[in-house]
């Protein structure tokens, strides 16, 4: 990061965050302010998955899973599971309840595990105690990234017992999956996430008393529910503006659009604006379905049925981890081995629709297929796509308020805006190196 | 010895590729073969309870395609232009090693062979160059994994 001079009173400031070249693009984030006016905010740190979606067309139904899973190197499990939710809609077939459905939720908890530790303990935690990241954080607070890495474990754990491998589990399919746990196998699971429970539990307490800016966001908040409990594997899509909508109606509602001079998408409700997926939009919609221990870790920490303070999302994050510690716990102990490890799904011409909630938000997949079961075309809509222009809204308020900062300061603060809200980086850019300058 | 990348975005798939061709030899000549792809925090897992990693994978830093870096990380960080990772959204290579060495988590050796890439976008295969310099970057590391080893016994037998 480099700042360089002063700016002069009515003069134009940029503020411009760059790749590095390991994908093409120009300026990540771009802020340009016209004396106290900020005139520009531009925003792109997502690329949508177009590749994907055009090496999907041709492929077989049954490959989706393994395909999409790629997409994110942190959240493939995510991809598996609104894939194969698609498509078994596409073939008229609903897994909704039974041990493969737990089996689903059991591994997608393992996900929110993992991808919710990486960020709570490493890529959050060292803002608020002041650290420019993770390794200068651990040379004082070893105990916390050690904790960090022990809730991953507990996680990937999961992903590895239920999932076949760590990193792209394998072991997922239309249909279900190719070999399913037994008892004794889940059984394994209990202890490491026993210890995570609690250390979760303790983590929302942590959090809670981090120091806070006084913010409140209102974007509307959009997230799947789930009659059954919070929502993870599936569930109507709805809002705290009114949206209450099979996932079907997706397109119906939400698009998302090219913005010109960029090649950001930014996703709105039609007719309306930007939107909000992910823990936020979650709690405010399905709080009073959260396990009783997780609603109890909220109460502890203070929090109300609603959040809207991005910067609180770190408390939020820490009760879904207990959340998904808990409901992992839960699932193992009712756990019975399924006589057959996937039902039979077979291909029939028509459209499908899954949504999902990943870890950062909701995840949208829609296919066609022939009678064959061959894609004919694929959607794919990513949380961090959708969140984009609420980001980008953030950042403008951040900026706003932050017009007396030196440049230095006040891209700290942007940078802190958008990990507020846990942005798949990882998927698109392997580099997101902030710059300051000065026109 | 540790291939790390990403399968699917051109020369990223490097550090995966050339492990993949020496893993026969390397395992005959005791040398525990991993793979890494997604975030590098799992580079602590797999290192842990090893004396030495060798870390395999490509770099962007700027200098021609299919030159091999080689960085002795075991007292000092990579440096930045060699990582792999920004500073404030994800754990890459470079921030793997530091952070284990802030927590005592690191090997006492940790050695970064690196394959400079030119095209890592999404979907792309391997640059002509990169593929050209595979081979030969894979005998590199084979190399440097046999004298590793070597070393090793050698200070093993030493001090038992």
């Amino acid at each position: 990061m480099s700042a360089a001079g002063g700016s002069q009173p009515g003069g134009t400031r940029i503020i411009r965050t760059d790749y590095l070249a390991r994908v093409e693009g120009e300026g990540a984030m771009f802020v340009r302010l016209e004396g106290r006016t900020v005139a520009e905010v531009k925003l792109r740190i997502y690329e949508p998955p177009r590749f994907f979606e055009a090496l999907l067309r041709g492929r077989a139904f049954t490959e989706a899973p393994d395909i999409t899973a790629r997409i994110c190197g942190i959240c493939p499990v995510a991809y598996q599971m609104s894939a194969v939710r698609a498509m078994e809609d596409a073939c008229g077939v609903a897994i909704d309840a039974g041990p493969l459905r737990d089996l689903r939720r059991l591994l997608y908890c393992g996900e929110w595990i993992e991808s919710h530790s990486l960020h709570v303990y490493m890529l959050h935690a060292p803002d608020f105690l002041g650290y420019s990241g993770a390794v200068e954080m651990a040379r004082d607070h070893r105990e916390i990234v050690e904790q960090g890495l022990q809730m991953k474990k507990a996680g990937n754990a999961i992903l590895a017992v239920v999932g076949g491998r760590e990193v792209h589990p394998i072991n997922v399919r239309v249909g279900g999956f190719y070999r399913a746990p037994t008892v004794a196998e889940l059984r394994t699971l209990i202890e490491p996430l026993e210890r995570a429970r609690e250390t979760a539990l303790a983590t929302a307490g942590w959090a809670a008393q981090l120091p806070f800016p006084d913010v409140e966001r209102a974007p509307e908040l959009v997230a799947l529910a789930d009659s059954g409990g919070y929502p993870i594997d599936l569930g109507r899509i709805v809002s705290d503006g009114g949206i209450d909508i099979a996932p079907a109606e997706f397109d119906r509602y939400f698009v998302e659009e090219q913005v010109e001079h960029s090649n950001a998408l930014h996703a709105r409700i039609r007719g309306r604006g930007s939107y909000l997926t992910g823990p936020l939009a979650r709690y405010a919609l399905s709080s009073q379905s959260l396990r009783p221990l997780a609603r109890e870790a909220a109460r502890d920490a203070g929090l109300e049925a609603v959040c809207r303070n991005p910067f609180q999302s770190i408390v939020l994050r820490a009760v879904e981890l207990v959340q998904a510690c808990d409901e992992a716990i839960a699932i193992i102990g009712d756990y019975e081995q399924p006589d057959a490890p996937a039902v039979e799904v077979l291909p029939r011409a028509g459209v499908g629709h899954g949504a999902t909630e990943a870890p950062r938000g909701m995840l949208y997949h829609r296919y066609e297929i022939d009678e064959a079961g061959t894609i004919l075309d694929a959607e794919i809509v990513p949380p961090t796509s959708q969140n984009q222009l609420a980001i980008e809204e953030d950042l403008r308020a951040v900026v706003e308020d932050g017009l007396d900062l030196p440049d230095e300061q006040l891209s700290l603060r942007c940078e802190q805006a958008i990990r507020n809200h846990d942005p798949c980086i990882s998927c698109a850019t392997h580099f997101l190196k902030l710059t300051v300058e000065r026109a | 010895m540790i291939g790390v990348g990403n399968a699917l975005r051109g020369d990223d798939a490097a550090g995966l590729e050339v492990v993949r061709l020496l893993s026969a030899r390397a395992a005959a000549a005791g040398v525990v073969v991993r793979e890494q792809e997604g975030e590098a925090l799992g580079l602590l897992e797999q290192w842990d309870g090893a004396d030495v990693a060798i870390l395999v994978d490509a770099i962007h830093s700027g200098a021609p395609a299919g030159t091999v870096h080689r960085v002795d990380a075991s007292r000092r960080p990579i440096p930045a232009r060699l990582g792999s990772s920004s500073s404030t959204h994800a754990i890459g290579v470079a921030e793997a090693v530091e952070l284990a060495r802030a927590m005592g988590r690191l090997p006492a050796r940790v050695i970064l062979v690196g394959l400079e890439g030119t095209r890592f976008d999404t979907g792309a295969a391997l640059s002509a160059e990169v593929r050209a310099a595979v081979g030969e970057m894979a005998e590199a590391v084979l190399r440097e994994a046999l004298r590793q080893a070597r070393s090793l016994a050698a200070a093993t037998a030493a001090c038992p």
